[in-house]
């Protein structure tokens, strides 16, 4: 059955082209008039059909270009995940969105920066066969890289063995935030470590890989670094380099952190102060500290009760705690409650 | 009257009504957001001028790639005016420039087969 849209505006022309044609109007003049407004009537009702027909189609256009926006989004989003493979996810998207571009522009910021390589990469790996190499390679980058973008680092590359993240750009959460998220970061990865490890033995690697964690903090220039036709998104200072000097002073599973980062994570780290060292670039001498154990309650710390609210801030690891400190501390403690009953609030 | 000239924007066209030449053009794409505040008193101008013409050389330039339904509306008021000056006694010509098997060749030819005594000629672009 078809469907007619103006049947009833069609019936009224075809009404009153019968009452004209019939003769209904005595008077000549008003059957005259009446033809006009017909007339009228006739061409304001084409109007209307063409502007229905012009209304639809420009929506089926519009909706013809959404489709194709949605098609670009949708190469747009396989292409920004396959670009997050090659580049920082966190460049990528800044990039994508506008908010940095290619420009050969630096900035000066003060970033934690992260360094990492395998301990006797080149003695370990050189009887090996190439199959090998790759599947222990390929799943130490890949579950270091879980890690990293776990805690929200800018993996800025990769070389041979080597990894180069860094925590302030183009993301920020603070400074001390960032340090904080390195650190905690760089624990995950040592413990990570351990259990591939124990895979790597049950599969027949006699010397599994063993890592080794320099991280540092400060001002560094960051941004694109290369020429016009090719350029890396990179930091380059000399707190760079004091990171790679510490990385290379820690001992296999272990972290080094400067005593800037320190200063930043005492918190929520538990560390060993080590022989001072000096690094190129760098011109103050850099007391370093091995971190052995860290507060942080997914990285798993049962005992710690960690509170801070403004003016009082608790960190309590009583698993350490010495039987003949328990009395001065339950003394303390006592103090403090006494106080915080007695005194008004604010 | 004095020439009206609007540069075009992003939703509006340009319009170039030239009173003492009787020549007049609307180019660009049409979609304004107050299609009174636009169109408005340009309109106004052009149904008195053309009231007071009478056996003049009248020539209208339409050349919109895009418009919305609007501006269709005034399109169709336009024609409708200047087929009324033609009727009066006056030289009509509206030219309708678009590219060729495109939609706006369609609308224009459905425009131009209310007209009753002003011409209509299509051009295409290039």
């Amino acid at each position: 059955m078809s469907y007619e849209l103006f049947t009833d505006e069609t019936e009224i022309i075809t009404q009153g082209e019968a009452y004209l044609e019939q003769g209904a109007f005595a008077d000549p003049e008003a059957a005259k008039r009446y033809a006009e407004l017909l007339k009228q009537y006739k061409k304001l009702l084409k109007n209307l059909q063409r502007l229905m027909k012009l209304s639809d189609r420009n929506e089926e256009k519009l909706n013809a270009m959404a489709h194709v926006m949605e098609e670009k989004n949708k190469i747009q989003e396989a292409l920004s995940a396959n670009l997050s493979k090659y580049l920082s996810p966190q460049i990528v998207h800044s990039l994508l969105t506008g908010e940095k571009g290619t420009d050969l522009v630096t900035q000066r910021k003060k970033l934690t920066v992260f360094f990492s390589d395998i301990k006797d990469f080149t003695k370990t790996t050189e009887n090996m066969q190439p199959e090998d190499l790759s599947y222990l390679l390929n799943s130490y980058f890949t579950e270091m890289s879980k890690i990293a973008l776990h805690y929200g680092a800018t993996i800025d590359k990769f070389i041979g063995d080597a990894m180069l993240m860094f925590f302030g750009d183009p993301e920020t959460r603070g400074v001390r935030e960032d340090a904080e998220a390195c650190v905690r970061m760089a624990v995950a990865m040592q413990r990570r470590m351990r259990k591939l490890q124990s895979t790597w033995r049950f599969r027949g690697y006699k010397d599994p890989f063993h890592m080794r964690i320099g991280i540092n903090t400060g001002y560094c220039n960051v941004g694109n670094f290369g020429s016009e036709d090719r350029m890396d998104y990179t930091i380059i200072g000399g707190e760079v380099n004091l990171a790679a000097r510490l990385e290379v002073q820690a001992e296999p599973d272990g972290i080094l952190i400067s005593s800037d980062t320190y200063a930043l994570v005492q918190d929520i780290v538990e560390a060993e102060e080590r022989p001072k060292l000096m690094a190129k670039g760098i011109e103050r001498e850099i007391i370093p500290y091995a971190i052995t154990n860290i507060y942080d309650e997914e990285l798993g710390c049962p005992d710690l009760i960690r509170s801070e609210f403004k003016g009082l801030r608790i960190i309590a690891d009583l698993e350490r705690v010495n039987a003949e400190d328990k009395g001065a501390i339950i003394e303390s403690m006592e103090q403090l409650l006494a106080r915080l009953r007695e005194e008004p609030a604010g | 009257m004095s020439t009206l000239h609007i540069p075009a924007t992003e939703r509006t066209p340009e319009l170039l009504f030239d009173f003492a030449a009787n020549t007049f053009s609307l180019k660009g794409e049409s979609y304004p957001e107050n299609i009174a505040e636009f169109f408005g008193e340009p309109v106004g101008k052009l149904k008195e001028h053309l009231g007071a013409q009478a056996g003049q050389r009248i020539a209208f330039h339409f050349a919109l790639p895009y418009f919305n339904s609007s501006s269709a509306k005034t399109i169709m008021g336009l024609f409708s005016l200047l087929d009324q000056a033609a009727e009066d006694g006056n030289d009509v010509l509206i030219t309708w420039t678009c590219e060729e098997g495109d939609d706006m060749q369609e609308m224009g030819e459905e425009f131009a087969e209310d007209l009753d005594a002003a011409k209509f000629e299509l051009k295409f672009l290039e």
